[in-house]
């Protein structure tokens, strides 16, 4: 329990309205968007400064509480659950945009700032910031950089890592480390900043992120195929990128998702079709009316059911409609919506879709599966009830399969969500016993006290931190 | 969504289903909708918080906190959040319910008691007393104000809310609702015979808009029939957690609208439009479903009527103007009307429409919340106004009595050179003379 005297400090640091400790408070601070994972922090700080975020960890070593980062809270594997209690030092009130070099191409902004302002700002300037996860509204930076956040235009432009230029940061004991730079090429010593992409908050505090930005694109051109069956939508897949071309967007949804979509806006989508692509190609006028010929002929090829090739920019909008509803259609469903990102190479779309056709029926569920067929990225999507214990335990038991036979493909449990507490045991299935401990290793080296997010990525041995889901709230006094 | 059983720690008597609370995923799609966790950054004044404090009590995790009545009542309930949800979560209706929960938990002291059981069961209920028994001026400032300066606990406020109230009204000219004939015929060629819902705002505070919605009508070819006896739709009753007498105004406004031989209800009052399509819920154990169902295919806000019916611009005079238009939130996010007043807007020959940036943005009025919150209100009415200024337009537009107190209200303070007009008295400026 927080003393009363370690509150005051903490008010006095970071003013009255920046510490948080009342139990409505902490309620709402102890979740993030993962289903049946709730756990109260002890005190909660939003730090508007660097300094502040210093001052408040002195204040929690003092104290002996734990830390966890937290952006938005809009993480899809826990990251942001301050399963051990402890202080939750949340930095969206560190939302600056601090620079906008159009000389360098690269922005420079605080960790809280929201991605989708981000990408307004540099828009504003002609500029381009490509990441953009489904989230992108709502998510800060600091939170795509920890979990190496991806989007819709991950195929063609990459993902956060891919832009992250340099990191401003406190580590475990406070010391301020600062990592990469405006140069466009760096290789003196290990690459700390990429180390810290993806580490989920275990390995340091994020406080300023500097960006690479490109030019926008000047054109785009929008496609929209039904298929009959998958695998004539994963063969149309592998041959546009066997051309040369790469689309900016690559998406898919199975019929499942089609008809929750169509349940839901009634906009005439052929409901006996197996999948639906919707392809974007961006880039410079000319190669991109050659790139569009080029998919419509492969989809001709393939013999694709239905193709339409948008003519105008609210045609675009149409078309792309069903895409855009697909999470809407499908959250409505049911109360309790499992969205994972098993991704798998993109030779083994077709399969993967059969896969989880098939566990479906064998565990009676409800699943839509929509995702980033350019990536292999696929959500297969879980709709069912938290209340239902037994429900519950077959969908654990469909993504434990699942994740089965992901692996053997060579594919990852983790596309873009990242481990946090949801995926510990996946993890460590995927990259083995060895693979665990050189991570445990490099979190020693970096937090020897284990103080920052611990329970995350891999268990530390506490029964405690060895929840997956759980239904309701887990409070901790 | 109301229940009668007991769920957790709520009481019995109208707590939130348990079923709309755990539909939240949590996805935080829009905290970036919210005015309230825009003033605050608090997660708890968020829609996802305030959902996530609503299912803690609902799982016993929690007592019924002033917290969470605070929250309940600082809730704006501009369903923003509706709009953003891609599960179907209404957290605005959820704090609905908390509010006539935190009466339940927290009841007021008797004077408080007594001033709240005139104003909203007696007086507001009572079209004739609404009109005679006080001056209009008079009856604003006790109706919601003094009332709930001294006896809502909830409120801070300072001194600043009494001149602001007196600074809102605008200038009063007679009740509407005794001057309507009770028919007024179509012109033209006849399309059919709409009841016309009457709200007791409009005909206090404005008469003027409401007189132009009836020329509308008529020059458009409807019969208007104006059921005298009409009362409160219920919104403000709702708004102040006080159902039971919502549901008794719903009843009678029910009844006496089926009675009348009408194809349609129309009304020019967003928050009424709102109130009288959610009597199905409001009512669903109260009365047939059947009634219902029948009275809410009637239900229509005006302009949705209107771009429904198709407005006859043939006569339409030139009215030389540029408008932009604020949307009232109990129109979007409520009703899900958004494109139907750009269309007429658009109809009006001589009218340039500017879109402002963020129109469906809360303009923090919100019934009585902008007295309650008059700071919290100032920030939001400045949001609006900076955006309304970059806009360019001359004339403000919108469709509901109090977004138009709160922004004629702050275009004036800020010494702004727009006329706010409801889009009916702008459509009103292009009817040929009578
Ligand atoms: C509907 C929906 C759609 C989504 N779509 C996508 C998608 O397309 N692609 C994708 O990749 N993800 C997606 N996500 C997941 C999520 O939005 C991303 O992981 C996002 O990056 C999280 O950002 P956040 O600010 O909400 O961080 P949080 O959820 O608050 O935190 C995430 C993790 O980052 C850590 N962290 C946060 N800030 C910092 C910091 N400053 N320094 C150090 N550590 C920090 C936290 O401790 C936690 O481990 C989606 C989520 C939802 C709900
Ligand atoms: S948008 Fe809906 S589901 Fe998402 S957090 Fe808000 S209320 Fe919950
Ligand atoms: S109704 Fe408005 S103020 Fe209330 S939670 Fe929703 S968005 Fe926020």
């Amino acid at each position: 329990m927080i003393s009363s005297t370690a509150i005051a400090h903490l008010k006095e640091k970071l003013g009255d309205a920046n510490v948080l400790h009342e139990k409505e408070d902490l309620l709402t601070l102890g979740y993030d968007s993962t289903p049946g994972v709730h756990h109260l922090p002890e005190v909660v700080v939003y730090p508007t400064t660097t300094e502040e975020v210093i001052a408040a960890m002195e204040i929690a070593e003092r104290e002996g509480l734990p830390l966890t980062p937290r952006g938005s809270g809009t993480g899809l594997s826990g990251g942001s659950v301050p399963v051990k209690g402890g202080m939750v030092l949340c930095l969206t009130r560190m939302n600056r945009i601090l620079e906008i070099d159009e000389e360098n191409l690269t922005a420079t902004a605080e960790a809280g700032v929201i991605t989708l302002d981000l990408f307004n700002a540099v828009a504003a300037k002609g500029l381009f910031y490509p990441p953009d996860p489904g989230s992108q509204k709502i998510s800060t930076l600091g939170g795509n950089v920890a979990e190496n956040a991806g989007g819709l235009r991950g195929l063609k432009y990459g993902v956060t890592r891919d832009y992250v230029m340099a990191l401003k940061g406190v580590l475990a004991d406070r010391s301020l480390i600062a990592t990469g730079g405006k140069s466009v090429k760096d290789v003196a010593g290990y690459g700390f900043k990429d180390l810290l992409v993806g580490s989920e908050g275990t390995l340091g505090i994020v406080t300023e992120i500097t960006v690479k930005l490109i030019p926008p694109p000047q054109d785009k051109r929008t496609i929209l195929a039904y298929f009959n069956d998958v695998r004539t939508a994963g063969e149309a897949v592998s041959r546009i990128i066997a051309a040369k071309i790469i689309p900016s967007t690559m998406e898919i949804m199975d019929r499942a998702v089609i008809n929750c979509v169509e349940d839901y806006v009634k906009i005439g989508l052929p409901r006996q079709m197996a999948a639906l692509l919707l392809i974007e190609v961006d880039g410079h006028p000319a190669p991109v009316a050659e790139e569009a010929a080029g998919v419509q002929k492969i989809l001709e090829q393939v013999k694709a059911a239905e193709i339409h090739v948008a003519r105008d920019a609210e045609h675009a909008a149409s078309l792309a409609a069903a895409r855009r509803t697909a999470l809407s259609a499908l959250a409505r469903m049911s109360p309790t919506t499992l969205l994972e990102d098993a991704t798998v190479p993109r030779s083994r779309l077709a399969e993967t879709f059969s896969e989880i056709e098939r566990l479906t029926e064998k565990y009676r569920l409800k699943v839509g599966t929509f995702g980033h067929a350019g990536d292999g990225n696929l959500h297969p999507t879980v709709l069912c009830d938290e209340r239902d214990h037994e429900e519950m335990e077959r969908a654990h038991a469909f993504y434990n399969e699942l994740y089965e036979q992901v692996l053997a493909w060579g594919g990852t449990v983790s596309g873009e969500h990242g481990i946090g507490l949801a995926k510990k045991e996946y993890l460590a299935r995927q990259i083995g016993p060895g693979g665990v401990q050189v991570m445990k290793r490099i979190k020693q080296v970096f937090d020897p006290q284990g103080i920052l997010n611990p329970g995350k990525i891999f268990d530390e041995g506490d029964p405690c931190t060895q929840v997956h889901v759980e239904e309701g709230f887990r409070v901790s006094h | 969504m109301s229940r009668t059983e007991p769920l957790g720690n709520f009481t019995a008597e109208d707590a939130p289903h348990y079923d709309d609370v755990v539909q939240c995923m949590r996805c935080g799609f829009c905290l970036p909708t919210c005015p309230t966790y825009a003033l605050t950054g608090r997660e708890r004044s968020s829609p996802r918080g305030r959902v996530a404090l609503a299912r803690a009590v609902a799982e016993k995790k929690l007592e019924f906190t002033p917290a969470i009545k605070e929250e309940a009542f600082f809730c704006l309930d501009c369903r923003a959040c509706t709009t953003a949800c891609p599960s179907g979560v209404r957290a605005g209706e959820v704090m609905e319910m908390c509010r006539s929960q935190a009466h339940a938990f927290y009841p007021l002291g008797k004077m408080g008691k007594a001033f709240r059981e005139f104003i909203l069961q007696k007086m507001v209920p009572s079209p004739k007393m609404m009109e005679t028994s006080m001056l209009p001026t008079r009856l604003y400032q006790r109706l919601g104000i003094q009332w709930l300066v001294r006896h809502l606990k909830v409120l801070k406020l300072g001194p600043e809310w009494m001149n602001k109230a007196e600074g809102m009204l605008p200038e009063l000219e007679k009740p509407l609702r005794p001057q309507l004939p009770d028919i007024v015929a179509a012109r033209g060629e006849k399309r059919g015979r709409v009841g016309f819902f009457l709200g007791c705002v409009m005909t206090l505070m404005y008469p003027n808009v409401s007189r132009n919605t009836v020329r509308v009508l008529t020059h458009q070819g409807f019969d208007v029939v104006t059921p005298k006896d009409t009362k409160c739709c219920g919104a403000p009753h709702l708004s102040e957690g006080d159902r039971e007498t919502a549901r008794q105004l719903a009843l009678f406004n029910l009844d006496l609208f089926l009675a009348q031989d009408v194809d349609y209800i129309v009304t020019d009052c967003a928050g009424c439009g709102a109130a009288l399509k959610e009597y199905e819920e409001l009512l669903a154990e109260r009365a047939e479903h059947e009634k219902l169902s029948r009275f809410r295919e009637k239900i229509r806000d005006i302009s949705e009527f209107l771009v429904e019916v198709g407005l006859r611009t043939e006569g339409l005079q030139e009215v030389r103007a540029r408008v932009t238009y604020h949307e009232p939130c109990h129109l979007c996010h409520a009703q899900g009307i958004s494109a139907q007043p750009r269309q007429l807007i658009r109809q009006i020959p001589g009218v340039e429409l500017r879109e402002m940036q963020e129109a469906s943005w809360c303009c923090g009025s919100a019934a009585t919340w902008g007295l309650k919150f008059s700071q919290d209100s100032q920030k939001v009415l400045d949001r609006k106004l900076d955006n309304v200024k970059a806009s360019g337009a001359d004339i403000l537009i919108t469709a509901n009595p109090g977004c138009h107190l709160q922004l004629a209200w702050g275009v004036r303070q800020a010494g702004m050179p727009q006329d706010v007009l409801h889009l009916m008295e702008l459509l009103g400026r292009a009817l040929p003379p009578d």
